[in-house]
């Protein structure tokens, strides 16, 4: 048992405000389920995350897989007061292959997950959260898994954040895409063979990819052409052949090297 | 000299539009192949104008061709629509030394062992069929009409897990497209996503 969970236990047993999980092995795959706070406090959100490390070469999936692979699934049992909201989804990576492309995640992620708390929770009681995974792990071949995690939650008026898992907690937002800022503007076209999504930053953008969020909108493999603008940049996206139905909106996720990734969701007029 | 490289270059981008215009798309004739099969037999596809033609991807060790086959869902299928006449053609485009690539006697065995029954099983470990087609995951399944139109290009069924237990609650995409095309009905999801493990292409 490694030191940092002898010392939990010790704490848990003085009865402090910690919460405890435990490491799960599972294929290529090691993951654990943790709470950016020591408790969750009656009425206010506790960021739970569910951490993936990696053997090398392997990796999971973002919610567009891309060509091939598939999603996490996480299914919560939280007992009553409590309700998990969405995964928040780290930016990407794109794994291409000569013909294939797949976006998802290397080495290791940690999915963020908001859980609300109620206010009628009484503090000074415990909470055990519940949650069954289930993913697909690949690197030439794929392994689905699924695994059983638990989290024993203190619940307290004065939570902080857990200073052990920290860093993890803090990387880990700023992966998440956020909205575009208040004086860029983005805007998209439909053509006939393809996308272009328009964005003005004030500032030239000399790179920039984008992860479309549905699959079967964007041809995964084909390279994306970034045009430099005096004020931003133009990214032309190749349609999938596989595009049947109009797409009203362009949704997904604009990567800027180095910097904050931001979230797209425009209209997309026919042109 | 010259006259002759610009010749050649004009071949060769008439070739390229050539291969962009076969791309397999729905509502397009699907492109013409030629084949071998695992007991030596070739097929081109316009052999089999006049019925309806199934194509379905496979790799034996991927978990999601393992969940259609391990519960004989696969199987099931072939059975039902080749005694309806449909044409079925399990293609297989690992390339040697990838998951999922086998030699001749060693499909023939699989398909004994499996209760398997498609009319035939396609071997295309140079994945020129694959590309033909785009296959991009294993099973992808495509559907071609008796004129030989392209109505089917995706996922076998709605749920895209590795689990057989979803089966029972799943649409069948493939069967679903067969029965309103031999209907007469237009087919309702002529294109999904295709689920399963890549194909996995000689690079």
């Amino acid at each position: 048992m490694p030191f940092r969970r002898v010392m939990s236990c010790f704490f848990l047993l003085a009865c402090c405000n910690v919460s405890w999980s435990e490491k799960i092995a599972a294929k290529h795959t090691q993951l654990e389920l943790l709470a950016q706070q020591t408790a969750a406090s009656p009425g206010q959100q506790v960021w739970l995350g569910v951490h993936f490390v990696l053997e090398k070469g392997w990796h999971i999936y973002w919610v567009n897989p891309g060509d091939s692979g598939q999603p996490p699934v996480l299914q919560w049992q939280l007992p009553p007061g409590f309700s998990a909201g969405e995964i928040q989804w780290p930016r990407p990576e794109k794994m291409q292959t000569a013909h294939l492309a797949d976006y998802g995640y290397h080495d290791d992620v940690l999915l963020l997950v908001p859980v609300q708390a109620s206010k009628s929770l009484s503090a000074n009681s415990r909470a055990e959260i519940g949650l069954d995974a289930k993913w697909l792990v690949c690197r030439e071949v794929c392994l689905p898994d699924h695994a059983q995690l638990h989290l024993a939650l203190s619940v307290s008026s004065s939570p902080k954040d857990d200073p052990s898992v920290a860093p993890l907690f803090t990387n880990a937002h700023k992966l998440v895409p956020q909205p575009l800022p208040r004086h860029w503007k983005a805007r998209a076209e439909s053509r006939k063979g393809s996308f272009v999504l328009i964005v003005d930053a004030g500032r030239p953008l000399r790179q920039a990819e984008f992860f479309p969020l549905h699959a079967d909108q964007v041809e995964n493999v084909a390279p994306q052409k970034l045009s430099v603008l005096a004020r931003g940049a133009q990214i032309a996206l190749q349609k999938s052949d596989q595009l049947l139905k109009p797409v009203p909106h362009l949704q997904g996720v604009l990567v800027l090297p180095g910097e904050t990734a931001y979230t797209i969701d425009v209209p997309a007029a026919e042109r | 000299m010259r006259n002759l490289v610009r010749s050649a270059l004009y071949l060769f981008a008439l070739f390229i539009l050539l291969v962009t215009a076969l791309a397999a798309r729905v509502g397009e004739a699907a492109p013409d192949f030629t084949a071998s099969d695992s007991n030596g037999k070739t097929h081109h596809l316009s052999d089999y104008k006049g019925k309806y033609v199934v194509l379905e991807w496979h790799n034996q060790g991927c978990p999601y061709t393992r969940k259609h086959y391990d519960s004989g869902n696969m199987q099931h299928l072939q059975k039902e629509w080749t005694a309806k006449g449909v044409v079925w053609f399990t293609v297989i485009s690992s390339a040697p030394g990838t998951q999922g690539y086998v030699t001749a006697g060693e499909e023939n065995e699989y398909v004994r062992k499996t209760k398997a029954s498609p009319t035939a099983v396609l071997l295309d470990p140079d994945g020129n069929l694959g590309h033909l087609y785009a296959a991009r995951t294993t099973p992808h399944m495509y559907i071609i009409d008796p004129r030989g139109t392209l109505i089917y290009n995706g996922a076998i069924d709605d749920h895209p897990t590795s689990d057989a237990a979803d089966i029972a609650n799943s649409r069948n995409y493939v069967s679903s497209a067969l029965q309103a095309a031999m209907a007469g009905k237009p087919v309702t999801d002529p294109a999904t996503r295709p689920y399963g493990c890549s194909v996995k292409y000689k690079d």
